[in-house]
């Protein structure tokens, strides 16, 4: 059978992001695929080396826009690190607590995305309806509905009172009801599980030997979750489950993330149960004296590093990203194989791509 | 991960180098190595250490030297630190031990010039097709 | 007479145009913000679908091109291309600061700073991100434009 290449992207119905795919198909089925990045790189690295520390806080937020909480925690966190800063408990509490919305509100928005690709647009409009509850307790929090600006150098700038944390109880309730009615639908739907089974399939050698991590490597049976290994913020203070399953595909990827989402519900909760009293921010000096430092932190999408080198003034010398999503792009060729081309947006949905992230 | 006896094994492949071991927030150990080491080292922690979660490959122009930190972990972390000249940078490739390397040594390269030896496809990664410039990340000559 | 119904069919095809202006959306660089909300702006609480204005697939179906993001060199050519293949009349809306001006981003050694840069735009939508109903606004400006 002769073969054919499939050009995909950047523009295209499939693709929420510019990316670009070279598919090589034979008959219905994919041989092999060429993956071209770049379309968002912005030069952010030299950026960060031009503006100072507080600057860089806004310009961290926008690296990505669906994950840009994980951002600026990661950095303030590695910035306040070089100057050896002791975070209030109040502050790390509330910095928790906009990570884990954030973390509901991109695993909505990606079942979302998967759902439309597959064709099932009614749990796109009912994931997408249901998020819009986590952006207004976003939006009553800090303001913002997605870049919110909580996060600065020393702490959080934003505050809750009683009346606050009782309506965003209220809401966690209303939205909890509302993901499991339609993760029901989801389980036990048998048209959703036959286009998401047995596809995109990725080993536990695979995710390992390209060191990919979150909700994939997850999925994978790869139980890393850096909230649990690795505590940071509020998180040693917290109680929960770290989700894997064995299967390795797509199905096993939205459960993994489905099941998620319920449990930052819960983490929410404990965290404005627990939420202790105190100020919401240490002073921070401008410029921060000769170090280096390696901050990690779970995005959405996993494992998300910088490392910040300080050379005595106000600007870093270096501030070096890597976020998750790099790492699953590189298993992308090997998913896409043996698969149909009518699966392709499945299984680019499946990894819940951020182009914006593995660009910079 | 039992950091001292990774430091063990370590010294091994390296024996007339001290490793100078320093601890870094947050919770990570830099260690540094010779260029011409860093290939042994990562297959000593492969093989007998199980220790193949690379999560970055961070590349700086210092302005005397290109530095490259490879930082990897498995509940803390171990970062290795390696100089090369800024003139004619290269280093052996890691994509034997570890593929998902590939990437992080692509952007290495088309950031700062450094080439990667046995790299399997040494293309560039983020910059686009017309690039005709400097590697963006080296400092020019004349910024201090 | 066939002057008359010439005169009619055009008023008719204005009409149904500015009752149903048809979208492309193409990220030309941007952080994602500004596309989540224009996506946002198409699901139940928003609604866009109400105005008649919908989400296409193909520039070729495609009346007004939304286009975020401060435009980066490797997508400058691609974003060219793209609005070459809409069939006239066609508009650009440039949603988001980066995509007025280059917003944080601007000066970047990979980023031109502005659609304008490349296409010329007739309305641009600051926010970053800007917000739905910011959106929606510009939307209903360009109706008005239209008319």
């Amino acid at each position: 059978m002769s073969r054919i290449t499939i050009p995909i992207g950047p523009q295209h119905p499939a693709l929420k992001e510019p990316l670009s795919f070279l598919l090589t198909v034979e008959g219905e089925r994919i041989v092999e695929s060429a993956l071209r990045i770049g379309y968002v790189h912005r030069g952010l690295e030299r950026i960060f080396q031009n503006r100072s520390y507080v600057q860089n806080v806004h310009v961290v937020e926008r690296i990505c826009g669906i994950c840009s909480h994980a951002h600026t925690t990661t950095y303030c966190q590695g910035v306040e690190a070089l100057l050896g800063l002791h975070i209030p408990p109040r502050a790390l509490y509330l910095r928790t607590l906009l990570c884990e919305l954030e973390r509901i509100h991109s695993h909505l928005l990606w079942l979302g995305v998967l759902a439309e690709h597959v064709g099932f647009t009614t749990i796109f409009m009912y994931a997408w309806r249901d998020r819009e509850i986590v952006l207004d307790i976003m939006e009553k929090l800090s303001g913002g509905r997605v870049a919110h600006a909580v996060n600065v150098i020393g702490g959080v700038r934003i505050d809750v009172d009683q009346e606050q944390v009782r309506l965003i109880l209220a809401r966690l309730d209303e939205l909890e009801r509302q993901i499991e009615s339609f993760l029901g639908v989801i389980q036990h739907e048998r048209t959703f599980r036959a286009r998401t089974r047995a596809v995109g399939y990725l080993s536990i050698e695979q995710v390992r030997s390209h060191c990919v991590v979150g909700p994939v490597a997850r999925a994978s049976g790869v139980d890393i979750d850096l909230r649990r290994d690795a505590p940071y913020a509020a998180y040693g203070q917290l109680d929960f489950r770290v989700i894997t399953a064995e299967e390795g595909d797509v199905w096993a990827r939205t459960m993994v993330r489905a099941l998620e989402t319920i449990e930052s519900v819960c983490m929410c909760r404990q965290l404005l149960a627990g939420l202790p009293d105190g100020p919401l921010a240490v002073r921070a000096p401008r410029r921060v004296p000769p170090s280096e430092a390696v901050s990690r932190c779970e995005a959405p999408r996993g494992e998300l590093i910088y490392y910040i080198r300080s050379d005595g003034s106000d600007r870093p010398a270096r501030v070096k990203v890597r976020t998750p999503t790099l790492t699953t792009l590189a298993t992308l060729p090997d998913q896409l194989r043996g698969v149909n081309t009518a699966d392709v947006p499945t299984v680019l949905s499946g990894v819940d791509l951020c182009i914006a992230c593995a660009d910079r | 991960m039992n950091i001292e006896l990774m430091l063990e094994s370590l010294r091994e492949t390296s024996p007339t180098e001290a490793l100078e071991p320093q601890a870094v927030p947050i919770d990570e150990t830099f260690v540094t190595l010779p260029p011409d080491c860093i290939h042994a080292a990562v297959q000593v922690l492969v093989e007998c250490f199980d220790l193949r979660h690379l999560s970055a490959i961070t590349g700086e122009d210092t302005g005397d030297e290109i530095v490259l930190l490879y930082h990897f972990w498995d509940r803390h972390g171990l970062t290795l630190r390696t100089p090369l000249p800024r003139q004619n940078a290269r280093i052996t490739t890691l994509t034997d031990l570890i593929p998902g390397a590939a990437f992080y040594e692509r952007e290495v390269s088309e950031m700062l010039g450094v080439a990667f030896d046995g790299h399997p496809n040494p293309r560039t990664l983020v910059l686009p097709d017309d690039w005709a410039g400097e590697p963006p990340l080296l400092r020019p000559e004349k910024r201090q | 007479m066939s002057r008359i119904m010439h005169c009619i069919a055009h008023r008719i095809v204005r009409w149904a145009r500015r009752k149903s202006p048809w979208t492309l959306h193409f990220n030309s660089g941007g952080c994602n913000g500004c596309d989540i909300e224009i996506v946002d702006a198409l699901t139940p609480r928003y609604d866009v679908e109400r105005l008649g204005i919908l989400k296409e697939a193909s520039p070729r179906h495609a009346d007004v091109l939304l286009c975020t993001g401060p435009v980066t060199r490797q997508a400058r050519d691609r974003l060219r291309r793209i609005y070459e293949q809409m069939p006239a009349p066609r508009w650009v809306v440039a949603i988001g600061s980066c995509s007025c001006s280059g917003g944080v981003f601007r000066g970047g050694y990979n980023v031109l700073g502005g659609i304008d840069r490349v296409l010329p735009v007739d309305v641009y939508v600051p926010g970053c991100p800007c917000r739905p109903e910011a959106i929606i606004e510009g939307l209903v400006l360009l109706l008005e434009m239209m008319e």
